[in-house]
């Protein structure tokens, strides 16, 4: 199923999140692919990772509980765990 | 009845500026970083995120023999001893290609094997080697040199059967930049910390602390409890507060390490032999390699054999304490104490790096989970 546009824009807000944080060098958030695996191919650590997580709560509002940080390997699944944590404080603001 | 804050992470006090009564507020990170001194350590400190530690017992022998030695302890001490220089420089660039970029050498006296420690740093420049200090390590070895101390010389005849071992510590290592002196607090020797202390300082040697904590099974007189936990505490703030160039420390350090509960129940920890995790961090890529070069996953931590309750020990803290950064990003001072444990570790820890002010002066208590 093609992603929506507004997942686009997500992928794209963390890809450029990531690329910020963790300075990262010839890689736009255009080019950098959603699917790499943060861990086992670009890298990124554990103190990295909550840095990352870190800003996304400033920039969504959202609580990012310190059990999930595994969860987050991908720019993808990271913007489908941010949707569903959108998703669950709209329910709860009904 | 006892006190209730007796070996507790707080001092019943208040940070300046902090609101009285609870601070239910929830405060972003980039509020956090707002102040410009708190900005400018988070950058500092966080370029040393890369470092991924591994540790590497590098001889079964020792020169000393000590009450109380982690290494005598187990079944690592039986390993056999692999002194093949080659052997060390293949795992060695195992290791950086698995993404180790910090090595630990230590059990039982690495300086009996000067040839392994070239190896090794040729190899992988950055990293530290723990030592009794007895014999000097070639400054060509361009590690950290943490010289283990325990007490003044009398309780180091007594419990490491080495006579004059401070004077022989400090001609060896005195204008090393290579080198800090660890003065293990045992319940014993919490008063002839001060002594031992000025002793180094005038000496221009630089001090950080760590706490004896107890091997498993140990039910030896060296065991900390509530009220030696208490007393090592003021002993430590008195030496900050004395020697603040000279002693590695932070208030933050002294909270975590005295504290009535041990690193495991305090924060986790997050070393293989507790962590059952391979997703990422130490639970992903720490290893604990014996003398034979063999590692055992349901064994590795910095210092295996250690009671897990009881650990307080200055290696487990700078992993475990500061891989809990989300923990501590609760509030300004809960921050600041934090930057000011790291900024603490990587100056005890990393070749070059030099300590800061901290940044809260405050008995801050740890984050509760």
């Amino acid at each position: 199923m093609p992603e929506s546009k507004e997942t686009r824009e997500r992928i794209l807000q963390i890809a450029s999140i990531i690329i910020e944080e963790l300075k990262l060098e010839e890689i736009t958030p255009e080019s950098f692919d959603p699917d790499l695996d943060l861990v086992d191919e670009l890298g990124v650590d554990s103190m990295d990772l909550a840095t990352v997580a870190l800003v996304l709560q400033d920039e969504y509002g959202v609580f990012i509980d310190e059990d999930d940080y595994p969860k987050l390997k991908t720019v993808r699944l990271i913007a489908e765990y941010l949707q569903s944590r959108l998703q669950g404080r709209k329910g709860k603001d009904a | 009845m006892p006190d209730d804050r007796e070996g507790r992470g707080d001092d019943g006090g208040r940070p300046a500026g902090r609101p009285e009564g609870p601070d239910h507020r929830r405060w972003k990170f980039s509020e956090l970083l707002a102040d410009p001194a708190v900005k400018a350590r988070w950058e500092t400190v966080r370029k040393y995120f890369f470092l991924r530690e591994s540790t590497y017992d590098m001889s079964n022998r020792c020169n000393l023999r000590c009450d109380g030695c982690y290494y005598y302890e187990g079944e690592k001490q039986l390993a056999r001893e692999n002194g093949d220089a080659e052997a060390w420089r293949s795992l060695m660039r195992a290791e950086k290609a698995r993404g180790i970029t910090y090595v630990v050498l230590a059990g039982a006296e690495p300086s009996l094997v000067p040839g392994l420690l070239e190896v090794c740093f040729a190899e992988m420049p950055l990293g530290c080697i723990a030592t009794n200090g007895v014999r000097r390590i070639d400054p060509a070895v361009g590690y950290k040199i943490h010289i283990s101390v325990w007490g003044n010389d009398a309780t180091s005849l007594r419990v490491r059967k080495a006579s004059e071992l401070l004077g022989r510590q400090i001609e060896n290592y005195r204008d090393d930049p290579r080198a800090v002196f660890v003065y293990t607090f045992t319940s014993e020797n919490i008063d002839e910390a001060a002594g031992v202390v000025d002793v180094l300082t005038a000496a221009e040697c630089r001090v950080t602390f760590n706490m004896f904590s107890s091997p498993v099974g140990y039910t030896g007189p060296l065991r900390h409890d509530g009220v030696s936990l208490i007393r090592t505490r003021g002993v430590m703030q008195e030496m900050m507060a004395r020697h603040p160039r000279r002693v590695l420390f932070s208030p933050y350090s002294v909270v975590a390490h005295t504290h009535a509960l041990g690193l495991h129940d305090l924060y986790g920890c997050s070393y293989p032999r507790m962590n059952p995790s391979t997703d990422i961090g130490l639970g992903r890529s720490f290893r604990q390699f014996r003398t034979d070069l063999t590692w055992d996953r349901d064994a590795a931590c910095c210092v295996p054999d250690t009671d897990c309750g009881d650990c307080r020990h200055y290696a487990a803290g700078s992993a475990v304490v500061t891989a809990r950064l989300y923990r501590h990003v609760t509030d300004p001072w809960t921050f600041r104490s934090w930057l000011d444990y790291v900024d603490t570790y990587l100056a005890v820890w990393v070749m070059g790096y030099e300590k800061g002010e901290n940044l809260c002066a405050e008995m801050v208590s740890p984050p509760r989970v």
